[in-house]
């Protein structure tokens, strides 16, 4: 759409981490490498390239909530469940089925759940 | 002998004739006793009523009840394929010990849902038997615990026979989007159930259970309930736990019910609504007791709905929607009109802008929620060098096409300096929709639309979808 081709400038920092500005300034396409490392979903260059169009597809669609007048209108942050505390007494509980926890493990070495190197050179 | 598959006039909310004044439409009934003995003569309309009396009455065992539903769900379940996980031999072992139990205790020993076999969606937790949510991800997961709404079924006699197909994680509208198998429709089995309770649907539609229990983010009970020809209810948010729920978009989610019959889903729901302290979100408010509000049609007086004023969601009938829907909505109008109701159209301009930000709002809480699945502490796990490698190709693996689209969309709109052009921007489009409802129940007790715009597309119809 029109309004999405006049969003797409440069942003001033070209640090992948900047914050991009909001409003009447730039948001970033989809960069779906970086997107699929945030979510750490694995993705093949194909894969990316056939997610890419699609993504982009729902973002322009998004759009449209930009042209939405919101002034002065609170978000919906909780629905009225007219709960009182939702807190609960801090107190520990012992769960009644370890065992099915346990047996739920793919990789269990008693008591370490096993997971391969968490240090890498980034 | 389970009621016959039509559809059948409802059991409607009786209301005083008294002039009320106008408010959100509440029933209320002046008549005192259980709705038991008060239904109309002819085939039942409550299959949970008839099985109860079966089973009071001596006249049927639970094992026979069993026997019958388990052997209609074998010939039925090569077409439908509307279970991922069959429990056939823990059934009918539940319904040999309640028979026992009968036998001993009598009256005392039927609970309100002894006997009933239910389907669960296999999103929500069952300690006895896999729950995979429909993902590849979760293939051999047995949970450590029910789901609330599984337990309190439990509790009140009901008796699972299996955990239903769905959209994996909830995500879809067909069922063709489970990591397993596509569900059919019982009545043309070219065609979808809908989704994402695909599979709870058409097992109840076909009789292969009772009742079922499902979820509904953005329709998901609604919409297949409409496609497969049953009742499906989604409560208010919060008036069931979603404990035990497979999260897909904590603000939107809720457990919902399939039954044959209005009274069969209003009896569900009170079994499984309350509070729960095991979900933070679940609501205070007091429980009714839904069933004593249905009345018999032959008790009403011959316009029960007067006063009652009914507004049709125009948008829900303009562009894009079939005319076969659109003329049984207006047939459904005119039969209200009938019962004493003034039935007009409102708009709600609000509404259309309630997709986008409905997409947005799932789309990020799902990649949220869907970031547990990590391949560590439960189901698939591909083995790696590295531990975000781990995750990476456990994820790409295990999870569907679909899924990973709404977990990169959701990734996208929640990305720093993002929030306010997309989440929170559809949270204040929420407040808006919320307040243009809030509006129209002002003016109207009840508003109607069609649950989908179409009846049950055929498989492979909707290529992707997106929403």
């Amino acid at each position: 759409s029109t309004r999405w081709s006049l969003l797409r400038r440069r942003p001033l920092s070209s640090s992948p981490n900047a914050a991009p500005t909001v409003g009447p300034g730039p948001l970033e396409p989809p960069d779906l490498p970086r997107l699929a490392n945030s979510a750490r979903i694995s993705l093949s260059p194909q894969e990316a390239e056939e997610f890419a169009p699609k993504i982009q597809q729902v973002v322009d669609w998004f759009g449209q909530l930009q042209a939405v007048d919101l002034e002065s209108i609170e978000p919906s942050l909780r629905a009225d469940t007219a709960a009182g505390s939702s807190l609960r007494e801090d107190k520990a509980e012992p769960f009644a089925n370890r065992d099915a926890i346990i047996e739920a493990l793919p990789s269990y070495d008693d008591p370490y759940i096993k997971v391969p190197n968490a240090l890498t050179k980034e | 002998m389970p009621p016959p598959l039509q559809a059948h006039r409802m059991l409607l909310s009786h209301r005083r004739a008294s002039p009320i004044p106008r408010r959100r439409f509440t029933a209320v009934s002046s008549l005192s006793s259980a709705p038991a003995k008060t239904l109309a003569p002819g085939p039942p309309a409550s299959s949970i009523l008839s099985i109860r009396e079966s089973l009071l009455s001596g006249e049927r065992t639970a094992a026979d009840i069993t026997s019958e539903y388990l052997s209609r769900l074998r010939r039925t379940e090569p077409s439908l394929r509307s279970f991922i996980h069959v429990a056939a031999a823990a059934a009918e072992r539940e319904a040999e010990e309640l028979d026992r139990r009968i036998a001993s205790g009598g009256r005392d020993a039927v609970g309100p849902l002894a006997g009933v076999l239910v389907g669960v969606k296999d999103n929500l937790c069952t300690a006895s038997m896999p729950s995979t949510g429909g993902s590849r991800i979760l293939d051999g997961f047995q949970p450590a615990y029910d789901a609330t709404a599984v337990r309190r079924l439990r509790e009140a006699g009901a008796i699972v026979v299996g955990k239903t197909n769905l959209d994996e994680f909830g995500m879809g509208s067909t069922t063709e989007g489970s990591g397993f198998q596509v569900t059919t429709n019982p009545w043309d089995d070219s065609r979808v159930p809908g989704g994402s309770s695909g599979g709870s649907a058409s097992a109840v539609s076909a009789r292969q259970c009772v009742v079922s229990l499902g979820s509904d983010t953005g329709g998901s009970v609604r919409q297949p309930a409409s496609f497969c020809g049953v009742v499906g209810l989604k409560p208010t948010y919060g008036r069931v736990s979603r404990f035990g729920l497979m999260a897909y978009a904590s603000s939107l989610d809720v457990v919902g019910c399939f039954g044959s019959s209005v009274f069969d889903t209003a009896t569900i729901l009170s079994v499984i609504a309350g509070h729960d302290k095991m979900d933070s979100t679940s609501s205070s408010h007091d429980v009714p007791d839904y069933r004593s509000d249905l009345a018999s049609l032959s008790l009403l007086e011959s316009k029960p709905l007067n006063n009652v004023r009914i507004g049709i969601i125009q948008e829900t009938l303009g562009e894009g929607v079939d005319a076969g829907v659109i003329s049984s909505i207006r047939s459904a109008a005119s039969h209200l009109e009938q019962l004493g109701s003034v039935v007009e159209e409102v708009s709600m301009p609000s509404f259309s802008l309630g997709l986008p930000a409905y997409y947005i709002l799932a789309s990020s809480e799902a990649s949220s929620n869907l970031s547990r699945y990590d391949g560590i502490r439960y189901g698939q796990q591909v083995s790696a060098d590295d531990l975000n490698e781990m995750y990476g190709d456990s994820r790409a693996n295990g999870l569907g096409h679909e899924v990973k689209m709404r977990i990169l969309m959701g990734t996208y709109a929640l990305s720093a300096g993002y929030y306010d052009a997309y989440y929170k921007r559809a949270q204040q489009v929420r407040t808006l929709v919320k307040k243009s409802f809030e509006e129209a129940l002002g003016k109207y007790d009840i508003l109607i639309s069609p649950a989908a715009p179409s009846a049950a597309y055929k498989i492979g119809m909707v290529l992707s979808a997106h929403l």
